[in-house]
């Protein structure tokens, strides 16, 4: 296991690398540059601003240099369009923003989700079934763009109850509107899926060998059925994490949060390079790490994928 | 000890009722032998779920399933349960899909002894290691920490054997137990389920398809087609002198090993739509002696056979 693990997080290596290396040329394809503006700026003071990020020198050359100050000194270098600020500045501000209303937002999916799941699928085909199944496509199907105002509108405007936006170092009362506009949809799904696996799981035949044990409902449901049950809510869950701590466009230009969502937005009208190559390199760690987790994960509930790994 | 009177089982169905058991009654008595034999769809397997309340849930049962005296079709699901596996064992069909592969085999076995003994891990795994030697595993000390994935499927029927004796109940329902395993794996288990049988004095009925396997194990066997009893007897008498035809066309339909050149009969048509309750003999359509009288009454049973026309009374 520890073999394995050791193996994937070498992969991580040269698949950043080609990584980087296609970002970087792709990104310098698109027309236009950081520096580029209506009014063009005078030939002089263009070599000047060129010269200063290094931008007059070969691609290869820049290229070369950006990944030697990545691994000598874990420096992903300035921004170009916001001045004075490096890139791991920008991230540093905005990363822990987002990592924190995604990561309560992956609280509330979860601890929500799988429960809603499990309790339709016990009533299934009953009153709590359809009410939940019911809810759960209509949340799947509720834009967050609506939900999120109609959140404001009512807590906000008519209760006053949190704050409309903002952040403020990250007191909860900031934290729970955007973590319930960027999970519920995400949530939904997670009750869908673990209603459907749950009523597979209590159809199979090794349930019904335990209900022939004479084992309570509650043993059957939480030590028989409950594992394989989450599998799938597993895989589906690896990726959504992600996305869901790197953080929304929408909830940071929204909720005015100051996440990396804004940033990449930013960065990307104004062509500003390092920080969306500072951003994707982010993505793809994260990646990595959710995508081994979730295996771990696997691993760990499924013998026989723990069989296959050592 | 189980006796079964008048027993009904009809399922609901997107298109309309099917009557998969038909007035069946019959009663096991301690430390026998019992097959219960027909082809598939005959209901066989239904009336052990029955006895076992563990039929889906679209099912409707009538009738009594009496054991020792208490209706379990009336029985709450806290009685079904305590009656589950400490008194009533079940051996299901296919040991590859029914144990859990999430779980260790010691945890499957000890989880029983815990919940219907009240006994501590350390002595229900004392108990998981002596039912896991009964049923001849070999190291099973090193094999209770492995999982059903790691065995074969002929070990692995004999772990589920070992689940349902480990409350040592009076009586197990092997439901087809070898028809998933190899032939010469076959003869192990029903050695081992014959073993176990007279070792423990526990009452056996073993639900099959396989009238070799009835042959070398049981007592009395019981014949279902359509959902109803054709034929019960002595299984030396029924072997011997089938008296309904439709013993006597899957009897024929066996391959005999002293005679190969024997040629094999096949039982023409197929197997009867369940979806009304039978108003004639359910046979009748394939019967070769069938008259008309038999496409118009049901035969009731009458000195262990359903049948207007017996055998012994045409020759």
């Amino acid at each position: 296991m520890l073999n394995y693990t050791l193996r994937r997080l070498l992969m991580v290596i040269p698949t950043l690398l080609i990584l980087v290396i296609f970002a970087f040329y792709l990104m310098r394809l698109a027309p236009g540059g950081p520096f580029t503006s209506e009014r063009p700026l005078p030939p002089a003071v263009m070599a000047n601003v060129l010269e200063r990020y290094g931008m007059d020198e070969p691609l290869y050359v820049q290229l070369w240099t950006y990944i030697k100050n990545i691994i000598c000194c874990f420096d992903f270098g300035p921004s170009f369009a916001q001045k004075d600020r490096t890139v791991n500045d920008v991230i540093a501000q905005g990363f822990p923003v987002t990592l924190t209303y995604g990561f309560w937002s992956a609280v509330f999916v979860l601890m929500l989700g799988v429960p809603l799941g499990i309790i339709a699928a016990l009533r299934h085909n009953g009153f709590w079934d359809y009410t939940m199944t019911g809810l759960a496509i209509f949340s799947q199907i509720f834009p967050n763009f609506v939900l999120a105002p109609l959140l404001v509108l009512l807590f906000t405007l008519s209760w006053g109850l949190l704050p409309g936006g903002g952040w403020n170092g990250g007191q909860w009362q900031y934290i729970v509107m955007p973590a319930i506009a960027l999970g519920t949809s995400y949530m939904a799904s997670v009750a869908r899926l673990t209603r459907g696996s749950m009523l597979e799981v209590l159809g199979s035949p090794y349930i019904r060998t335990a209900r022939a044990k004479g084992l309570p409902e509650r043993t059957i449901i939480l030590r028989h059925a409950l594992k394989p049950a989450l599998l799938p809510t597993l895989t589906y869950m690896g990726p959504v994490f992600v996305y869901m701590i790197t953080g929304s466009v929408f909830v940071d230009v929204f909720f005015s949060t100051g996440g990396i969502g804004q940033d990449f937005i930013d960065g990307a009208y104004s062509r500003d390079y390092s920080i969306l190559l500072g951003l994707a390199i982010l993505y793809a760690v994260l990646t990595f790490a959710l995508t081994l987790a979730v295996d771990l994960l696997y691993a760990w509930i499924d013998p026989k994928v723990r069989a296959g790994l050592s | 000890m189980l006796s079964v009177e008048n027993l009904h089982i009809r399922f609901r169905t997107g298109d309309g009722m099917v009557h998969a058991v038909n007035d069946v009654s019959f009663s096991v008595d301690t430390s026998s032998r019992m097959a219960v034999v027909g082809e598939s769809g005959s209901g066989k397997s239904q009336i052990a779920l029955a006895v076992m309340g563990l039929l889906a849930k679209n099912a409707e049962v009538d009738g009594r399933i009496l054991w020792n005296g208490q209706d379990l079709l009336a029985a709450s699901p806290r009685e079904m349960n305590r009656i589950r596996a400490q008194e009533i064992g079940i051996i299901f069909q296919d040991p590859m899909s029914s144990l859990n592969p999430y779980m260790t085999i010691e945890r499957q076995l000890t989880e029983i002894v815990e919940h219907h003994e009240g006994m501590s891990r350390r002595d229900a795994r004392a108990r998981a290691l002596e039912v896991m030697d009964a049923v001849r595993i070999p190291d099973a000390k090193t094999r209770l920490r492995a999982y059903p994935h790691e065995f074969s499927g002929g070990m692995r029927q004999r772990i589920v054997i070992a689940m349902a004796l480990m409350c040592r109940p009076s009586l197990i329902l092997a439901d087809e137990p070898t028809t998933a395993l190899d032939v010469t794996v076959q003869a192990q288990i029903m050695q081992l389920l014959q073993d176990v049988q007279s070792d423990l004095g526990t009452s056996v009925v073993l639900i099959t398809h396989d009238l070799g396997v009835v042959a070398g194990f049981c007592e009395d066997v019981l014949v279902l087609y359509g959902g109803r009893i054709m034929e019960t007897a002595r299984t030396d008498t029924l072997f011997d002198r089938p008296s309904h035809p439709y013993t006597r066309g899957l009897l024929r339909a066996v391959p005999n090993i002293e005679d190969p050149s024997d040629t094999l009969i096949a039982i023409p048509g197929s197997p009867p739509n369940q979806h009304r309750f039978p108003q004639a003999c359910p046979f009748a359509p394939r019967c070769t002696d069938a008259v008309d009288t038999c496409r118009e009454t049901l035969p009731q049973l009458r000195d262990g056979r359903a049948c207007l026309r017996p055998i012994e009374e045409l020759t």
